[in-house]
């Protein structure tokens, strides 16, 4: 069990610095920052001084050095726009976000597992169609348009909720629908698909000719085994947390982590910018992490598979 | 026999003391507004020598006022604001009288000081002024201790070109001491840059930066609370030297889609919804509880041209892409006929100033393909950079010039760009890749054509700069119209520059006078004005 916790740490230790390395390379490859974030009307001896100011004069690799240097020091860099940390700035707008993405994520599971599961029990009925309908019509139609129709109905011609803002909880409930909705879409789709494969396979033939129930079967064996692509999506729906959230942010004038990536990356705040997918990548790699051991628990032929050998 | 203790006696003192703020704060029944705005500052903070943009003209003057106002509801006039009167006491030099008994924000009285540290190097020019010649750029870092950024000195030059000097005469009166004989310096000083601002508040700030976000001024409200790219709220100045304030609260909020800031005012979040575009103002109009207002602004659309770009150094080139403007086209298209086509970078509140008889280039195709022949232009690609509608309608409108440039034979390619900085940005200058033509908007925020013409193209305007036009002739020009006391000189003066900068040596080419549009209840008494500031004192309340 440690070998298999130490792997997956190390995996995503790596996976992490590449990221990161990523990060940096792509950002500054997408052009030089002073000439992007200073004005125009600069001088180039302003242009110059704040190449100094920021070690972009420096080579390349070295650059790359102090920045994984302070990365390790818990420095992540200051905006450019606004002078301070740029973790502060980031660390303010993560509550607003998470009060969409968590309760969304709770409409995720709580909607999309049990619909899916329901669908896959009854195969080819006319509930399994209707859920499969709403499911493809949910993750089909782009998060902006849903959001614009909820708020057309629920805020402009019912008047029963606000369309934008974030003065109270009410403010929340539309923005969190639009995240639900697509997402338990999706969840919906796979876990009907891992079930009905599920149900085909053998074991479950076995349990039922053997006389066990089939409320039983489906509960002891079905479910923790059409659980593990089931996982694998919400370990992804938990990695997007932070960043899962940018267009309906947007849509919703919700200040969050989305809204706040949008305005650094047109503003070409490289710290915030570097600071968001940071974290973002953290994140998702912690969710994948915790997926890996899950697996390893749902399945135990998962902690001692040998190398090649197929699960 | 109830005995009174220390303590009883103190604490009951003190909720005397508290009752009567208590109780107005209880009988306050003025209304609070929510306005939806695209946008509540560029910069991110409040300080007018930094945020120089349409969108921070909206709330300017309602947190600081200057000693002179522009009467932007009426006729356009300079009124007395912070200064009862003035006077010249020569060409060079203005005496004001302050307006007794003004109070900033912060309860502490106005003074002759406030005004002359509101014109001074703490706030103005910094320590070095001469170090922040010609910057404009964001420099980070530069923000920091109490500073003032580069920029901000640098648009307090381009603001008041002549500057020497702020005296102090007595508690009441001041004198701004110019270099140059002035002839707009009552126009000048009645700009937002020369809003007054507490001294004692700009000292109790940790920082230029935290101060420029809650400037202490004297204007109907004041900055409560502003959080960078999310919202401003101002409360009233219950001390204000006009009276108390008819609103409680006015509230921005950043709500980036034009649809987003439609639907918040349709569902009742906001009152106001601003920069509505001419396309939706009939659907908004036919509302029972909605109305559109607003109208021509003292603004005007152009398109911008980079003379030093390969293909547009010969003028020719450039009077072509002037005659290859269908205006009618863009107004009748995308503005329902309503906005005026200027007789060229005029107004007229110029007065006696204006030039009659000038107009926009002619649209005419065959004289623009004639030109490019004549230039021996053979479809090199000419960028055209391109933001995302910061201006209203400014995507539809650059696919109507663009259709028409390439009529003509005119090869313009559109660069799309996230920023002002992107789209100004000098990487390439003088190359095929570098700047060609952009699209700009000038105000004329006094009545006087230095205030637009030369603020924009002179020598300290933007275009000539950042190196994108410049023309002797012009710049000896701009000197006489900013510094000449003869008004026939002046007028002479300005008529040449007109034709230099869009007939001969074309700097840019004026599309259309800017219209802003205002969605808003219906029941709410407000006017809009004659340019972005939306004024919520009571001069413009139920008046």
């Amino acid at each position: 069990m440690l070998r298999f916790l130490g792997l997956r740490l190390a995996r995503a230790l790596l996976t992490l610095a590449l990221v990161v390395t990523f990060a940096f390379v792509v950002l500054r490859l997408s052009g030089d920052p002073a000439l992007l974030i200073m004005s125009a009307d600069a001088p180039p001896e302003a242009i110059a001084a704040f190449r100094r100011a920021w070690g972009l004069d420096d080579p390349l690799w070295e650059q790359y050095v102090r920045y994984f240097a302070a990365i390790f020091r818990g420095d992540l860099g200051q905006s450019m726009r606004d002078g301070r940390p740029a973790i502060e700035l980031v660390a303010e707008r993560i509550p607003a976000t998470l009060a969409l993405t968590l309760p969304a994520l709770l409409i995720k599971i709580g909607l999309g597992i049990p619909a899916g599961v329901y669908a896959a029990l009854h195969r080819n009925s006319f509930a399994d169609r209707a859920v499969m309908l709403l499911a493809v019509a949910g993750f089909t139609v782009p998060s902006f348009v849903l959001g614009l129709v909820l708020v057309l109905v629920f805020a402009v011609t019912l008047g029963w909720l606000p369309s934008g803002g974030q003065e109270s909880w009410r403010h929340a409930i539309l923005p969190v629908i639009t995240l639900g909705i697509g997402g338990a879409a999706v969840l919906a789709r796979f876990t009907r698909s891992a079930m009905l494969e599920v149900l085909g396979q053998p074991y479950m033939r076995t349990a039922l000719a053997k006389g066990v129930p089939w409320h039983v079967a489906v509960r002891r064996h079905a479910l923790p085994n059409a659980a593990i692509p089931t996982v694998t999506i919400v370990g992804f729906m938990v990695g997007s947390l932070l960043a899962g959230a940018v267009v309906v942010e947007s849509v919703f004038s919700w200040p969050g982590v989305g809204r706040l990536l949008v305005v650094a990356v047109a503003n070409r705040d490289l710290a915030v910018v570097q600071c968001i997918l940071l974290l973002v990548a953290a994140t998702m790699v912690t969710a994948n992490l915790i997926v890996d051991l899950l697996y390893g628990a749902l399945d135990p032929r998962l902690r001692v598979a040998p190398k090649g050998a197929s699960a | 026999m109830p005995v009174l203790s220390r303590r009883t006696a103190l604490a009951s003192a003190g909720a005397v003391l508290a009752l009567p703020r208590f109780a107005i704060a209880q009988a306050d029944q003025r209304p609070s507004v929510t306005v939806a705005v695209q946008k509540i500052a560029n910069t991110n903070t409040l300080e007018t020598l930094r945020e120089q943009s349409n969108v921070g003209a909206r709330h300017g003057g309602s947190y600081g006022e200057a000693l002179i106002e522009q009467d932007w509801l009426g006729d356009l006039t300079l009124q007395p604001g912070l200064a009862t009167e003035w006077r010249r006491v020569d060409d060079r030099t203005l005496e004001f009288t302050l307006r007794p008994g003004v109070r900033f924000h912060d309860g502490r009285e106005m003074t002759a000081e406030d005004v002359a540290f509101s014109f001074g190097p703490q706030r103005m020019w910094g320590a070095d002024p001469a170090a922040a010649r010609n910057l404009f750029g964001n420099v980070p870092g530069r923000t920091g201790g109490k500073e003032p950024p580069p920029e901000a000195a640098a648009i307090a030059r381009r603001t008041y070109p002549g500057f020497e000097r702020i005296e102090v005469v007595d508690a009441r009166t001041v004198r701004f001491v110019n270099r140059i004989p002035d002839p707009a310096l009552e126009g000048r000083l009645s700009r937002t840059t020369g809003m007054v601002l507490s001294q004692a508040g700009f000292e109790a700030a940790n920082s230029w930066l935290d101060w420029a976000r809650k400037p202490v001024g004297t204007g109907p409200y004041k900055v409560a609370e502003f959080r960078p790219d999310q919202s401003l709220t101002l409360v009233a100045h219950d001390e204000h030297w006009r009276g108390r304030p008819p609103l409680r609260q006015i509230r921005f909020i950043e709500v980036p889609e034009v649809s987003g800031r439609i639907n918040a005012l349709l569902s009742g979040e906001a009152d106001f919804a601003c920069d509505i575009p001419p396309d939706q103002t009939d659907a908004l109009d036919r509302s029972a509880r909605h109305e559109v207002v607003g109208g021509p602004i003292m603004n005007h659309r152009l398109t911008v041209f980079d003379k030093s770009h390969p293909s547009l150094r010969d003028a020719g080139i450039r009077r072509a892409f002037t005659h290859a403007v269908d205006r009618k086209a863009i107004v009748d298209a995308l503005w329902g006929g309503r906005a005026p086509v200027p007789p060229g970078l005029q107004f007229a509140y110029y007065g006696p100033m204006l030039v009659e008889g000038w107009e926009a280039p002619r649209f005419d195709p065959a004289e623009a393909r004639r030109l490019l022949r004549e230039a021996n232009y053979r479809g090199e690609p000419i960028p055209y950079r391109l933001l995302n509608n910061y201006y209203t309608a400014q995507v539809p409108t650059a696919q109507i010039l663009l259709e028409g440039w390439r009529a003509v034979g005119l090869n313009v390619v559109i660069e799309m760009k996230e920023n002002f900085p992107q789209v100004l940005s000098n990487a390439g200058a003088g190359t095929p890749a570098g700047r060609g033509v952009r699209d700009w908007s000038n105000s004329a925020s006094f009545n006087d054509p230095v205030a637009s013409l030369t603020a924009q193209h002179g020598p300290e305007g933007q275009q000539w700069q950042i190196g994108e036009w410049r023309n002797e002739e012009f710049g000896r020009l701009s000197a006489v119209l900013e510094g000449s006391m003869d008004r026939e000189e002046r007028r002479r003066a300005f008529r040449r520059m007109l034709e230099i900068a869009e007939r001969e040596d074309p700097a840019y080419t004026v599309l259309h006078q800017t219209l802003n549009f205002t969605a808003k209840r219906r029941d709410l008494p407000w006017k809009a004005g004659q340019s972005f500031f939306m004024d919520f004192s009571a001069r413009n309340w139920g008046a």
